[in-house]
């Protein structure tokens, strides 16, 4: 077979099967089934590929789809199969031509909402000559009367995106509209660095736009909005228990915003104010991810404390601080749509390109009578809401496949509230190819395109978020699948240098910039994941030696009985299990141990729970990471099977898995440790690791050494804890001699310069707290000082000779007395951290009313 | 008549407040039949940031925020206001509700928004069957808007108990239709929610009635309270008040303070702490009548 042939066989392979549905749009391929000459290129560039190579792709992107961790609901159930987010190798893509029109329309329908927020929550002229029906407006829940008279001078909206179907006759109609938040554009940058990742070759070939450029004009924005050069800004969450925190959180991180919670902020006056460790910082600018009527206790609904109390307040007093502006959502009400044609004509003299579904308000008489008497035609669902979460979109009533009582409620509900409720008929979607183990497959979808205010007017993502839709009940963005799709813009032009945001070689001064701000939540956090971090990696260090089997030194029994010592102390912590009765010695014992020190949840120190532990807060953080540590995070994600693997495991398999592990936590750490600027942020993270690790090891030093032994047992045990202190080298190329307990004491206890001794650790407790923002006034030591120091000088003024000296009652006492200040001394501290840097986190909000009575 | 109406709130926290913002509506509005000569309000200790203005709905509010800490906060509100008694009024007269209701609501003509924006049901006033049940005999085709106002009055005050325990602040109109009891909030709310549950345009009414103390006891000080009724909005007379809890048609013997939908639009004192653990608070109201000119009629 010559070249060409194969070149013309893959060509017939790759449209094989590609079988236009009957009537729908398709993207790829016209009427007459030959490509469409926009995607050319991209076809040409596919074909180069061969099948397995297509496949190979597939299958990388989905990994970087589960590294990223993308729609993975932090706090959910790890046994409960989710929806997964899906990002197929196909891009949608869209000509030049057919782009310029869209951003036009897009940027159109933007302006045209930005008019209708400033009457509707300013003099209400529409309102009141009937452009808009007034009961549209004041029955629905988003309308937010605190909010009336707020104006904001650059508009209400920053950001608007536009949910498209494409109909039969290829004209795009829209099917939602979403302008209460950034309504998912995090994922459509995901999307795009994941697919770039896999595909950069072809995008480059095909000569599609990037997406940087929609973003730094963006910043520039914000910036211009805010009137600083450099203003502080945040986008405020729902949390991690939100299903989009994932979008926020990439969002944050892109566009190097703070990512706060409303326990975060505090609002003083006309100000909103950030909590950090050095107290209470200015906000310029916040990007609103919560929903409005939620947003302020005080004002708005009173069970949600997402937002601040006093948020509305801030915001009539400076209009310009919130983005979108607070009761935005009004907009997004379903009925609206046939509303838009005459208020275009009338607001902007222009006529409005791009038109909705055709929709029924039933707040209106007529309608609701003429949906009535036709119920089985229609699909009746909410005006209005609330949610901006791509692929969430509800998919309504449909009176035909009612049963007879449903029916009756839906004659009840569009009678009662009809006000609150829209119909509509199916009006399909067009198709668009998506790559399958058999070829490419038809699929119908939707498409999610995202505008942002610059400083001159609109300007639409050239990209978007195209998803998979169930055509045969969805009348909006409802998908069944998950399955999402890049889209490539092609340049009508050569584009200018690609510039990205990440800037991954200038992370770490980013980073800098954006922390010098540290809030009391992330500070607590990082603690928390420094002292899970060190956790996991020393019980897991204490099985290593305690199985010892790749461990050439010394195999002896006394040995391994130190490592079933601390094996059972170390699981007796938090709970009082019972450890299995057996005679010592006996082999497989400590595999048991280990065993259960890997998987048994009631223990505080078993592997599991640290590692749940690492993957919770890690995951609050996770706009603070690296790219490369955020990917590593979901490995720490350990399942129900896993501990149940674990529980029954081998000796060996279970070493092997610790192996692993362990280098797991390295290469977390190390991620942390190069990408981490050494400021607040890193200061916690590291002075969570360095208390932990002094505790931990004077809690073996006191379990193995308070009390003399046998000459055979000291020295079995000199030679375990060196080696789980990971300084058995040093040891030998200090002393080449045999272990000896006051050289021993001396290299872990009071040598300053091994980065393994309790004095290291301590020392560098010191050396933070001391780098840390002072906020008691005077020249008095702060209580976390305070035990640090008397911690310090105590381990300095000590005598490895008199340490080592066992007493009358076979007791070291000054070894004994010195193990138990640090370990009374080291959860102290803790405590008086928290108190002093955390404080602020643990105010919990709440409400008082007084009624009428009478 | 003219009134001095004094209300004065003192709270005690169990613990330290570190900050606390409140949303307050103690200052009576001028309306039509009502002069304000004077109003303060003192706040203790002193706020760190307080502005005043007119809320949504037309209501004077002021907004507050102390943050320093603090265990004792105490608002004292004082103001003055001549009210002028009603001329008679005949409910039976006037258009038909269910053709009086078609004005409020058609499009390409002016439309009063004012009106139009209370005919439609709140949080507290939602409707459902048993609301449209209880509204059913009350609102025959046919009756005049105040008519059914004045039914609603009626049947509210016999069919219902007065019982501060039975609810809360929170309590919505449906759940107090079951209880069968209730304070003047939660009766003003169920006639709200009768009236909007057939589009009828009405108003959630907050403020202070004069209480007289039984022949031969002196009024005792502070034992007044703040009181809430309902206003229903007719095409021949504009608003007009009914009070359910007392089964009467108010003229200068209420005070109106502030309009809503409902009582979560216009509560007098609402507030979010940082802070404070339990509280206890203290409530002291007074409605003085400062002139008793001759009343006609009696």
């Amino acid at each position: 077979m010559t070249v060409d042939a194969h070149t013309q066989e893959r060509e017939l392979d790759l449209l094989e099967g590609y079988c236009p549905a009957s009537g729908a749009y398709d993207e790829l391929v016209g009427p007459d089934r030959t490509p469409r000459p926009h995607w050319s290129t991209f076809l040409h560039a596919l074909r180069r590929l061969t099948p397995r190579d297509r496949l190979a792709r597939a299958s990388r992107l989905d990994r970087q789809v589960r590294e990223t961790g993308l729609v993975h609901d932090v706090f959910a159930d790890p046994e409960k199969p989710q929806q997964q987010w899906r990002l197929n190798l196909m891009p949608l893509i869209l000509s030049a031509d057919e782009w310029s029109w869209l951003e036009r329309a897009i940027s159109q329908r933007a302006r045209l909402f930005n008019a209708i927020l400033a009457d509707v929550y300013g003099p209400q002229r529409l309102l009141r000559r009937g452009k808009i029906p007034p009961t549209l407006v004041f029955g629905d829940a988003s309308y937010l009367r605190a909010c009336q008279g707020i104006q904001p001078a650059e508009g209400h909206l920053q950001f608007y995106a536009a949910d498209l179907a494409r109909s039969y006759d290829g004209s795009w109609r829209v099917i939602d509209n979403h302008a209460e938040t950034p309504a998912g554009v995090g994922y459509a940058v995901a999307n795009r660095v994941m697919h770039a990742d896999v595909t950069d070759d072809l995008f480059s070939e095909c000569r599609a736009r990037r997406i940087s450029t929609h973003f730094s004009n963006l910043q520039s924005a914000l910036a211009e909005r805010s009137g600083r050069g450099d203003p502080t800004v945040a986008l405020l969450t729902p949390g991690p228990a939100h299903g989009d925190y994932f979008s926020h959180a990439y969002l944050a991180r892109y566009l190097d915003l703070a990512l706060v919670e409303g326990g975060d902020l505090r609002v003083v006056g006309d100000e909103v104010f950030l909590k950090t460790l050095e107290g209470l910082k200015k906000l310029d600018l916040l990007v609103r991810c919560i929903e409005g009527g939620k947003a302020d206790p005080l004002e708005l609904d009173p069970s949600s404390f997402l937002g601040p109390s006093g948020l509305v307040h801030a915001s009539r007093r400076s209009p310009g601080l919130m983005i979108n502006a607070i009761g935005s959502a009004v907009i997004e009400n379903r009925a609206l749509g046939a509303y838009l044609p005459g208020l275009c004509e009338e607001l902007l003299g222009e006529a409005l390109m791009l038109h909705d579904a055709p929709r029924w308000w039933l707040g209106d008489e007529t309608a609701r009578q003429h949906v009535e008497d036709r119920l089985d035609e229609f699909v009746i669902r909410p005006a209005s809401e609330g949610t901006g979460r791509p692929g969430q979109a509800v998919r309504g009533r449909v009176a035909g496949v009612l049963s007879a009582d449903e029916r009756t409620q839906l004659i009840i509900d569009l009678k009662r509230h009809g006000e609150a409720l829209v119909a509509e008929q199916r009006a399909g979607f067009g198709t668009m190819p998506s790559l399958t183990s058999q070829g490419l497959q038809q699929k119908a979808f939707g498409l999610r395109l995202f505008a942002a205010a610059s400083s001159d007017g609109f300007s639409v993502m050239p990209g978007g978020l195209a998803m998979g839709v169930d055509a045969e009940t969805a009348v909006a963005l409802s998908t069944s699948d998950g399955e999402t799709h890049d889209v490539w813009v092609m340049a009508s032009e050569p584009e200018r240098p690609h510039s990205s945001l990440w800037r991954p070689r200038l992370e770490s001064a980013l980073v800098q910039r954006s922390q010098r701000t540290l809030q009391s939540r992330v500070a607590d956090n990082l603690f928390w994941l420094g002292r899970y971090l060190e956790r996991a990696d020393w019980t897991m260090r204490v099985i290593r030696s305690s199985l010892g089997r790749r461990l050439e030194y010394l195999e002896s029994a006394p040995t391994r009985h130190a490592g079933d010592v601390c094996l059972e102390m170390l699981i007796s912590k938090g709970a009082a299990l019972s450890i299995p009765a057996g005679s010592r010695r006996v082999s497989g014992r400590s595999a048991t141990l280990a065993g259960q020190l890997v998987s048994e949840r009631d223990s505080t120190y078993s592997v599991i729970n640290s590692f749940d532990g690492i993957y919770r807060v890690a995951s609050l953080t996770r706009d603070r990471l690296s790219l490369e540590a955020w990917r590593t995070l979901a490995s720490f994600r350990v399942d129900e099977t896993w501990r149940r693997r674990m529980a029954e495991a081998s000796a060996s398999e279970l070493q092997d898995e610790i192996e692993d592990k362990l280098s797991l936590v390295a290469t977390f750490s190390g991620h942390l440790h190069e990408n981490m600027t050494r400021n607040f942020g890193w200061f916690f993270l590291d002075m969570g690791r360095r208390l932990e690790r002094a505790y931990n090891l004077c809690d073996v030093l006191h379990l193995l050494f308070h009390a003399g032994q046998s000459e055979d047992e000291s020295n079995e045990h000199l030679n375990f804890i060196l080696r789980l202190a990971d300084s058995y080298i040093t040891y030998r190329s200090r002393y080449r001699l045999q272990p000896m307990l006051p050289l021993v004491l001396d290299l872990l206890v009071m040598d300053e310069t091994n980065p393994r001794s309790v004095a290291y650790q301590v020392a560098g407790l010191m050396r933070h707290l001391e780098a840390l923002p002072q906020q008691s006034g005077g020249n008095a030591l702060t209580r976390e000082r305070r035990i640090v120091l008397a911690l310090q000088t105590a381990i300095r003024l000590a005598d490895v000779t008199e340490l080592a000296t066992v007493g009358s009652d076979k007791v070291r006492p000054a070894l004994a007395t010195l193990l138990r200040q640090a370990l009374k001394d080291l959860p102290e501290l803790s405590d008086a951290i928290s108190r002093r840097y955390f404080r602020l986190v643990d105010d919990q909000p709440h409400r008082v009313v007084l009624r009428h009575e009478a | 008549m003219i009134y001095e109406v004094s209300h004065r709130t003192s709270y005690r926290y169990e613990s330290t407040v570190t900050q606390s913002q409140h949303l307050i509506h103690l200052a009576p509005r001028a309306v039509a039949r009502q002069t304000v000569q004077r109003h303060m309000l003192l706040i203790e200790p002193t706020p760190t940031w307080r502005h005043d203005f007119t809320d949504y709905f037309g209501n004077p509010v002021s907004v507050l925020g102390i943050d320093n800490e603090h265990r004792e906060l105490v608002m004292h509100a004082r103001s003055t206001i001549d009210v002028a008694a009603r001329g008679p009024i005949d409910v039976k007269a006037g258009k038909a509700w269910d053709e009086a209701r078609q004005r409020s609501g058609g499009r390409n003509h002016d439309t009063d928004l004012d009106v139009a924006q209370y005919a439609l049901p709140s949080p507290a006033t939602a409707t459902g069957a048993a609301v449209l049940d209880y509204a059913r005999p009350s609102a025959q085709p046919g009756r005049s808007v105040l008519a059914v106002a004045w039914d609603l009055t009626c049947r509210i005050y016999d069919d219902f108990e007065f019982d501060s325990q039975a609810t809360d602040v929170s309590t919505p109109a449906i759940e107090v239709l079951r209880k069968r009891r209730g304070v003047c909030q939660d009766f003003a709310h169920l006639a709200l929610a009768c009236l909007r549950a057939h589009r009828i345009s009405a108003r959630y009414v907050s403020g202070y009635i004069l209480t007289r103390p039984p022949p031969g006891m002196v009024r005792m000080q502070g034992a007044d309270a703040s009181h809430a009724w309902f206003s229903v909005w007719a095409p021949e007379t504009g608003w007009v008040d009914f009070d359910p809890t007392n089964r009467l048609m108010p003229s200068d013997e209420h005070i109106a303070f502030a309009y809503g939908r409902e009582y979560g639009d216009i509560s007098p004192i609402s507030g979010v702490l940082l802070g404070g653990g339990r509280h206890h608070v203290d409530v002291a109201v007074d409605v003085v009548p400062v002139v008793s000119a001759p009343r006609p009629g009696e």
